[in-house]
C-alpha cells in the first residue's frame, strides 16, 4: 500500500507537484495520467526517491520512505522505463538479474529467478537469455525492462511510460501481457502514461493530474460516467466518452438469451438464430437493417462475439457488417446468447 | 558480467597488425643485417649504420618513456575527467579543460627548456613534457565518453538501487570505455612521436639516431630511427583500434 499525503515538489517558487494526497491499495493498478508536464513523472520518482519531495509524506506499507537509505528503498521497489533503460553491455539475463545481484542473492537462486521471469514474459523459448539489448525487438526489450523491475519480487512496481516508444500493435500485446502479469502476481503498480486508452485499459484506479494537482482519483468507469469537471471530460475526449465507456465493458454484461430454431422458418421473435444439432449458430433470421424481416443471413465467424470481447468491438462489428445482433459464442462455437444494437443502451450490472 | 567482443575489425586489419608487428620486431633486432643495403644506397656515408647503441636498447628505452608517461597521463587524465563529471567537481570542469588544453598548446621544446634547468637532463624532463602533452586527449575523451551515457540509462541504474560507485563501475565506465580508449590512443601516439625530441636533452630514445643524423649530416641514421618510430606508432595505433572495438556494444549511442 502506498500513501501520498500532501505531497508537494517545489522547484524555486513553482510547485510542479502540488499537495497531492491519495492512497494506492495493495494489488491496485494505479495509473497517473494528465497532460505533458503536469507532474506525473515527478510524482512517480518521489515514491522511490529519485526525486526528493519538498513537503508532505510518502508511506510505503505504513512506513515513511525517508526512514530507509534510498538504495535499500529502491531495491524493494521495481522501476521500469522505456527500453533505453536496459544496459547495452549486459546480456538479457544480466539485465534481469540487476537487483538480485545488488541484493547478493546466491547465483543459483538468481539463475532460477531469471528463468522464471523469462517464462512469465514468454521470452524463454526465443533463446534471448544470452542476447544483448540491441539484438532485441522493441517489444522484447520492453518485456525485459519489466522483467528486470520484477526480478527481486518487489511488492510495488513503478512504471514511467514504459510502452511509450513501441508501435501500436506491440503496445497492445504488451498491455495485455502486463494486465495478465498484474493478475498473476497481485503486485501494486503505479503506472504513468498520457494515453487515455492505455489508462482505461489497464487501470483499476486512475489519478488524473493537471498542473501538479490531483483533479480526480477514481475507478475508470466512474471517471467516465461521473467526470469531476470539464477538464476531465475534455481530457477523456468528450466525443468519445460513450465509446470509451463501451471499451471498458465486456459483452458478457450485455449478453441475453437468444431465440433458437432448428429450421429456417421464421419464429415469433424478431431475431432468431438457426442452430445446428450442436447448438452452433448457422444463420440469423431477421435482424438486418433496411431489409425485410424475413432476411436470412449466414453466420460468419467475423460477426460473432465472445463473452470477453469489449462492447466497443462488438458494436463496431455490428456497424461494419450491418447487422443488429451478434451471436455470443463459447470456446466451442456454441451459442451462449446474443448482443443487440438496442441492447447496447442498457446493460445489466 | 561479460563485456563481449561483439563486432570485430575486418580480418585484413588483423593481418596488417600481425605483419607490421613482425616487421617491427625484425627491424629492431636485425637492423644491423641491413648494413650492406645502407652502404649500397649511401656509398658516401661512413658509417652508414648507427651503432653507438643497439636499436633494441633504444626501442626499449623509448617504450619505457612512453609507457611511464602514458601511465601518468592516463591516471591523472581519467581521474580529472571523472572528478569534473561528478556532482562535487562539476564546477571545476572549465578550469581542468583549460589547464589540459594549455598543456598541449605548449610546444614540447619549450617545456623541455623550462624543465631542464629544474630537473636536469635526460629522462625526467622528457617525461614531464610527455605527460603534459598527453593529458588533454585523455581528459577530453573521458569527459566526452561519460557524457555519451544516456541520462535515462543512469536513471534506470539509480532506480534499480545502484549506488554512485556501482553506477560508475558497472555502467558509466564500461560504456564510456571506447571513447576513453580512443583518447588514450591519441595520447600514446602523440607521445611516441614526441618522445624523439627527448634526445635533444639527453634522454635515450629512438630519436637519438635521428638527432645524431641531423647534427652529423648522416641521412641513414635519420632513416633508421624514423622508420622504427613510424612503425612503432602504426603498430600501436592498430593495436588500440582492436582494443576499442572490444568496447562497442552495438547500441545506438553516438560514436565519436
Ligand atoms: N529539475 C527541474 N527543475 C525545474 N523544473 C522541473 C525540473 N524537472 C521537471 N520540472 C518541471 O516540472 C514539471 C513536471 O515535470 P514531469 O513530472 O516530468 O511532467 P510529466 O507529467 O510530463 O511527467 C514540468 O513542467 C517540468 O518542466
Ligand atoms: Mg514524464
Amino acid at each position: 500500500m502506498i500513501e501520498l499525503q500532501g505531497l508537494t515538489k517545489r522547484y524555486g517558487e513553482t510547485r510542479v507537484v502540488d499537495d497531492i494526497s491519495l492512497t494506492v491499495e495493495q494489488g491496485e493498478f494505479c495509473v497517473l495520467i494528465g497532460p505533458s508536464g503536469c507532474g506525473k513523472s515527478t510524482t512517480l520518482k518521489m515514491i522511490n526517491r529519485l526525486i526528493a519531495h519538498s513537503e508532505g509524506k510518502i508511506l510505503l506499507g505504513g512506513e515513511d520512505i525517508t526512514t530507509l537509505p534510498p538504495e535499500r528503498l529502491r531495491r524493494r521497489i521495481g522501476y521500469a522505463i522505456q527500453s533505453i533503460g536496459l544496459f547495452p553491455h549486459w546480456r538479457v539475463a544480466d539485465n534481469i538479474a540487476t537487483v538480485p545481484r545488488l541484493l547478493k542473492w546466491p547465483a543459483s537462486r538468481i539463475a532460477e529467478r531469471v528463468d522464471e521471469l523469462l517464462a512469465l514474459f514468454q521470452l524463454d523459448d526465443e533463446g534471448l537469455h544470452d542476447k544483448y539489448p540491441h539484438q532485441l525487438s522493441g517489444g522484447q526489450a520492453q518485456r525485459v525492462g519489466v522483467a528486470r523491475a520484477l526480478a527481486a519480487d518487489p511488492d510495488v512496481l513503478l512504471m514511467d511510460e514504459p510502452f511509450g516508444a513501441v508501435d501500436p500493435l506491440t503496445r497492445d500485446t504488451l498491455q495485455a501481457e502486463l494486465a495478465r502479469v498484474h493478475r498473476q502476481t497481485g503486485k501494486t503498480i503505479v503506472f504513468v502514461t498520457h494515453d487515455m486508452d492505455e489508462a482505461l485499459r489497464l487501470a483499476s484506479r486512475v489519478a488524473l493530474l493537471n498542473a501538479g494537482q490531483l483533479v480526480q482519483y477514481d475507478r475508470p468507469a466512474e471517471l467516465l460516467v461521473a467526470p469531476a469537471n470539464d477538464f476531465v471530460r475534455d481530457f477523456i475526449g468528450r466525443a468519445d466518452l460513450g465509446l470509451k465507456l463501451l471499451s471498458r465493458r465486456r459483452v458478457e454484461a450485455y449478453c441475453r438469451p437468444a431465440q433458437r430454431t432448428r429450421n429456417n422458418a421464421i419464429a415469433s421473435a424478431p431475431i432468431t438464430w438457426q442452430v445446428d444439432a450442436d447448438d452452433r449458430p448457422m444463420a440469423l433470421l431477421g435482424g438486418r437493417l433496411g431489409e425485410s424481416d424475413i432476411a436470412r443471413t449466414v453466420v460468419n465467424t467475423e460477426w460473432t462475439a465472445t463473452p470477453e470481447m469489449s462492447m466497443k468491438e462488438a458494436l463496431s462489428r455490428m456497424v461494419w457488417f450491418r447487422v443488429t445482433a451478434l451471436p455470443v459464442l463459447d470456446g466451442e462455437g456454441r451459442l451462449l446468447g446474443e448482443v443487440t444494437m438496442s441492447g447496447v443502451m442498457g446493460h445489466r450490472s | 558480467m561479460n563485456v563481449g567482443a561483439l563486432s570485430r575489425p575486418p580480418s585484413s586489419r588483423r593481418a596488417l597488425l600481425i605483419s607490421l608487428s613482425a616487421l617491427l620486431i625484425a627491424l629492431v633486432v636485425g637492423m644491423e643485417q641491413l648494413a650492406p643495403l645502407f652502404r649500397a644506397l649511401f656509398p658516401d656515408q661512413d658509417p652508414a649504420m648507427y651503432q653507438r647503441e643497439s636499436f633494441l636498447d633504444l626501442t626499449l628505452a623509448h617504450l619505457a618513456l612512453v609507457l611511464v608517461s602514458s601511465l601518468i597521463s592516463v591516471s591523472v587524465g581519467v581521474a580529472a575527467g571523472l572528478f569534473v563529471t561528478r556532482p562535487a567537481g562539476r564546477e571545476f570542469e572549465p578550469l581542468v579543460s583549460t589547464l589540459a588544453a594549455i598543456g598541449q598548446t605548449f610546444p614540447p621544446a619549450a617545456v623541455l627548456a623550462i624543465v631542464v634547468p629544474v630537473a636536469g637532463f635526460g629522462f625526467v624532463p622528457t617525461l614531464v613534457a610527455l605527460v603534459l602533452y598527453g593529458l588533454l586527449p585523455v581528459v577530453q575523451n573521458t569527459v566526452a565518453g561519460l557524457g555519451t551515457v544516456p541520462s535515462q540509462m543512469l536513471e534506470a541504474a539509480r532506480g534499480n538501487g545502484m549506488n554512485a560507485w556501482q553506477i560508475l563501475w558497472h555502467i558509466e565506465l564500461p560504456l564510456a570505455m571506447r571513447v576513453i580508449i580512443a583518447g588514450v590512443r591519441v595520447s600514446v601516439i602523440i607521445n611516441i612521436g614526441t618522445a624523439t625530441i627527448g634526445s635533444t636533452v639527453g634522454a635515450k630514445t629512438l630519436g637519438t639516431p635521428i638527432i645524431a643524423g641531423l647534427v652529423g649530416n648522416n641521412l641513414p641514421y635519420v632513416i633508421q630511427g624514423a622508420v622504427l618510430v613510424g612503425l612503432l606508432a602504426i603498430v600501436t595505433d592498430l593495436a588500440f583500434e582492436r582494443l576499442e572495438q572490444r568496447f562497442s556494444f552495438g547500441d545506438s549511442r553516438a560514436a565519436s
